[in-house]
């Protein structure tokens, strides 16, 4: 049992855990940098323990100065959150070597998925289909002219140590294959400090569809389920929901197949903990494996409201070493559940990134609405971290009722002082096609070219 | 008078070690003061239409920011920060004697603590030269990064 966990991280997803400690009476610690200091997560936990300036490379990416933190005030397990140091097979070694459990997949099996192409050739191996592409990373740009031959164009050339939607250019012919070949090695080096890159066919009007997988330290493995999340702006998500209404409306019996698929490539990575397994579908119903998330990620809420479960309770109980008391035949979905990402963004000029102070805040509530954030009324959003402020949950019996919710949730949802993505989402839950649960990746793309902005005004 | 008077009259006052000054005109009415946070003033005008140039850009103490360089009289206390996280200790060894007291002179190079992470020791030093005033952890107790450890009247 542990008596003490820290929280490596912050915002929405630090005041998570924490919540999650709380209710298993798990006393926590938490870590912030100088600009956090009036942060909700800090003011949540039993203890806090500055650990640096505002630069996440000064602070929340200091494994040495989270391991000191974790010394002193002597803890049983750290949670990497998402982001971070959450998929860093060298800060769960470094744990474990100080006798601090590492609330997340063991090492082994981040080392098997240790990057984007090695998940890609250990995918294929385990019998799963991935998009056409190179075998493992291009290491110069005569091979990427090759694989683009061989694959045809579009393609999409992408960093192996990429995340977040981040570290992706797409190539059309020759001439972008070079040129991005280079800008993607070069930003890749900058912001991962990895300059691989792997070539994938690009396939158009996709649907990103991923399956939540938790696996206990005997190996027990299930899935839960699918969230489909192709809302996507420059390749970050935005609204996501489960079940997915391109399975649920024509491709039934893609839940069990690609849920058998997702277990496979689990079972092959001896994989434990939470982790989600991300797929495209294409409008034929093919799916092919994009990359593995070795973490809790961001809408793991939706699927908690759908099957009545709380994720992060079970990575701790995991990482304690209780066994997984789920069977695959226990898992069904009951209703269905969007979120909304919150961002502290303006929509209107390009989803420029809006830190500054909150003058007023007032949250949705009432029955099947949840909100996930740390965020309160005099709280000033530092401009150091990601732009997400919260996220906004409804659960319905079924896809119209949780659409309804989201609208009255969006509607009520009052954050003034700074600039937020609510207003857009609500013309995003007007928009005829997203009602009727027909849109791909290349939804929100074709809305901001063409007359949102009357929508949201 | 303007500004060039006015900071003038300031480094008058710092070179000759006066704390206070005061002139009465018929449209003007000046009061400066020397404390040991620094400068203040206070500008009334009596008059306010005859003085029709626009105030000069000032600092939070209400002074024109330029003199704030200027050294007062009693120099500002400095806090020596904690680096890094760990256990804070106040001699190289239990039995040995403390770094440091209240009252002993450091220089930039003295080793004032050691704080213990992870089983290593680091030594940390003054970076600034003055006296110990006042010792703001007590020994073997946690420390965060930025907590003050010690403050440093500076010579």
């Amino acid at each position: 049992m542990f008596e003490k966990i820290l929280v490596a991280n912050r915002g929405e997803i630090a005041v998570r855990i924490i919540r999650a400690c709380k209710e298993m009476n798990i006393r926590t610690v938490a870590v912030y940098s100088e600009i956090d200091a009036n942060s909700m997560h800090v003011q949540m936990a039993d203890e806090a323990i500055c650990i640096g300036k505002a630069p996440s490379s000064e602070s929340y990416l200091r494994i040495d100065r989270i391991l000191s933190a974790a010394e002193i005030a002597d803890v049983d397990a750290i949670h990497p959150g998402y982001g971070f140091l959450s998929e860093n097979a060298h800060f769960a070694d470094v744990c474990e070597s100080c006798n601090i459990r590492f609330i997340g997949p063991s090492s082994r099996a981040m080392n098997a998925l240790e990057d984007k192409a090695a998940s890609r050739i250990l995918a294929r191996k385990a019998g799963v289909p991935t998009p056409p592409g190179s075998e493992g990373p291009v290491d110069n740009e005569q091979d990427g002219l090759a694989v683009a031959k061989r694959i045809g164009y579009p393609v999409m050339i992408k960093a192996i140590a990429g995340g977040g939607g981040r570290g992706m250019r797409q190539a059309h012919n020759d001439v972008s294959l070079v040129k991005g070949y280079h800008t993607a090695r070069n930003e890749a080096e900058k912001a991962f400090g990895n300059s691989g890159v792997y070539i994938e066919k690009y396939i158009e009007n996709s649907h990103h569809i991923e399956f939540q997988i938790l696996g206990d330290s005997r190996g027990s493995l299930v899935h839960l389920c699918e969230r489909d999340c192709s809302v996507q702006r420059r390749n970050q998500k935005l609204i996501e929901e489960t079940p997915s209404p391109l399975i649920e409306g024509r491709f039934k019996s893609l839940r069990k197949q690609m849920g058998k698929a997702a277990l496979r490539i689990a079972e092959a990575a001896h994989y434990t903990n939470a982790g989600t397994v991300e797929f495209l579908v294409d409008e034929k119903g093919h799916f092919y494996f994009l990359e593995v998330n070795k973490r809790i990620q961001v809408e793991h809420a939706i699927t908690e409201e759908v099957l009545g479960l709380d994720l992060v309770k079970l990575q701790i109980a995991i990482a304690m070493g209780e066994p997984l008391r789920l069977s695959q035949s226990d898992i069904r979905l009951r209703g269905h559940a969007i979120e909304c990402r919150i961002n502290a963004e303006d929509p209107f000029d390009d989803f420029r990134p809006c830190p500054g102070r909150v003058e007023m805040y007032y949250a949705p509530g009432g029955r099947g609405t949840r909100v996930d954030s740390h965020v309160y009324a005099g709280y000033t959003i530092p401009p150091n971290y990601d732009s997400m402020i919260g996220k906004l949950i409804t659960l319905g019996k079924d896809r119209n009722e949780a659409m309804d919710k989201m609208s009255r949730s969006l509607s009520e949802y009052m954050i003034t002082g700074i600039k937020t993505t609510i207003a857009f989402e609500q013309a995003i839950l007007q928009d005829p096609n997203f009602r009727r649960g027909v849109y791909s990746t290349s939804f929100l793309e074709n809305l901001l070219g063409g007359a949102q902005r009357e929508l949201i005004e | 008078m303007d500004l060039k008077d006015i900071k003038a009259i300031i480094d008058l006052m710092r070179k000759n070690g006066l704390s206070e000054f005061e002139l009465e005109r018929q449209d003007f009415k000046i009061k400066l003061k020397r404390g040991v946070t620094g400068p203040m003033a206070s500008v009334e005008d009596p008059s306010p239409a005859a003085y029709s140039a626009p105030l000069p850009p000032t600092g939070a103490n209400g002074l024109p920011a330029a003199p704030a360089s200027a050294a007062p009289a009693a120099p500002a206390p400095l806090e020596i920060k904690s680096p890094m996280i760990g256990t804070f200790y106040r001699a190289p060894s239990p039995d040995a004697a403390n770094y440091v007291e209240i009252g002993t002179e450091v220089t930039p190079e003295t080793v004032v603590c050691l704080i213990e992470a992870m089983k290593v020791m680091n030594e940390i030093k003054a970076e600034v030269k003055g006296v110990v005033t006042h010792i703001l952890v007590e020994n073997a107790k946690p420390v965060e990064f930025g907590q003050p450890l010690f403050r440093i009247r500076p010579t």
